[in-house]
């Protein structure tokens, strides 16, 4: 593995870091999951790969923080299942940051897009541009 | 009662060891709570992972799971975080008394206050400091003499012929009851534990200096973010920029035919 693979793996794992704490809020907003199918919904098409044991540390801290809440059923085909659901509170959070969430996409999204269409110019027209900044 | 194969349950609980020992530093609550989980996870994944040999089946799960250390280290980022949201209430408190002197309407009062409250701790830490020394070398010169008693009681006496060493009042009577080596001992005794007093200052130090250096670091980083904000709402034209929405804020056209634009995103 050559440096920009290693440098784009390691931002790729911080950027999945930063949203799976949403994603997760966003899977228990919609019913009750138990560790082992939350990171099933999570990891199912593909789209988010992940070590699934870094999953439990997150709920942990989102139960202590009362945006989740948590109990253990007994289940009949082996050790009993942690389940997990959203809190009143977590939903309004949730609730909360999803714009915030929406907007920051729409950000990055119209930077590229901004920064492509720059890009398209003729080089004398950037120059141009340059020399007017200057000035 | 085990739920997979002998081989299989070994490997199982070797992982859960690992996990076990990387969390030693977490509340034993904690540690049974998640390695209770983990152990439902496994088996899960265990079960769903149908297509293959027994010990493939629970390796290929724990690759997914992940190393012990990269599970606890996402739970080690997380109580660092709440270390530090715990130090930010003494901040904030510290931070709310700095800002209120710099509010005072006499103007430079509360540097004068700041500057005043600052040469009093860096009086306090001198007194220490020499209070410190002070009872280090008395207690040592203290236990010389006591030895001196003990060993050489000629030369104390010729000492204190010539008036170097003097006992007064009650403590020179009792003395003098006393053999030359219980009076060396006493001695000894004493002054062992005004240098002990003496080093167990300086000890404290570390911590009183760590102490300090903290209060030093937080009034200078509130006094700078203070100053900072000011300085930000001065200069910059419309303050109300992060909460603009993204389809409402200027193209880039825009921004660069204005040619002096700023941007606070740098």
């Amino acid at each position: 593995m050559d440096y920009l693979d290693a440098e784009k793996e390691r931002r790729v794992t911080q950027l999945r870091k930063g949203i799976l704490e949403l994603a997760i809020m966003g899977s228990l907003y919609r019913q009750q999951h138990y560790g082992y199918s939350l990171v099933r919904v999570l990891t199912g098409d593909g789209s988010l790969l992940l070590k699934e044991g870094t999953v439990y540390p997150i709920l942990t801290r989102l139960d202590k923080e009362g945006l989740v809440r948590s109990e253990w059923v007994e289940s009949d085909q082996g050790p009993p299942r942690k389940y997990y659901s959203l809190t009143a509170n977590g939903r309004k959070i949730f609730e909360s940051l999803m714009p915030e969430f929406d907007q920051l996409v729409s950000l990055v999204k119209q930077s590229r897009n901004g920064a492509k269409s720059r890009q398209d110019q003729p080089l004398g027209e950037r120059i141009l541009v340059k020399r007017e900044e200057k000035g | 009662m085990s739920h997979y194969p002998e081989v299989v349950e070994k490997i199982v609980q070797d992982y859960l060891q690992r996990v076990a020992i990387q969390l030693k530093r977490f509340p034993n609550s904690d540690q049974k709570e998640l390695l209770k989980e983990l152990g439902s996870h496994i088996y899960e994944s265990y079960c769903a992972e149908s297509d293959s040999e027994p010990v493939d089946r629970i390796l290929e799960v724990l690759r997914k799971l992940g190393e012990p250390a990269d599970v606890v280290a996402e739970k080690l980022h997380e109580s660092l975080l709440s270390l530090k949201k715990l130090k930010k209430v003494p901040l904030s408190v510290l931070g709310g008394i700095v800002v209120g002197m710099f509010g005072l309407p006499l103007g430079f009062a509360g540097v004068a206050i700041l500057l005043g409250g600052l040469g009093a701790m860096l009086g306090l830490v001198a007194a220490f400091f020499a209070t410190a020394t002070l009872l280090l070398v008395t207690g040592v010169t203290g236990m010389g003499l006591g030895l001196l008693r003990m060993l050489n009681p000629d030369l104390w006496d010729h000492l204190v012929a010539q008036g170097f060493i003097q006992f007064h009042g009650r403590i020179g009577q009792f003395f003098d009851l006393l053999s030359p080596a219980t009076q060396g001992g006493i001695l000894v005794f004493l002054f062992m534990a005004v240098a002990a007093a003496g080093l167990g200052m300086l000890w404290l130090s570390k911590r009183l200096l760590k102490g300090l250096r903290f209060l030093f670091d937080l009034m200078l980083d509130r006094a700078k973010s203070l100053f900072g904000r000011r300085r930000r709402r001065a200069f910059a034209g419309d303050p109300g920029w992060l909460k603009t929405p993204v389809s409402e804020a200027p193209s880039e056209e825009a921004s660069i035919s204005s040619s002096t634009s700023y941007s606070p995103i740098r």
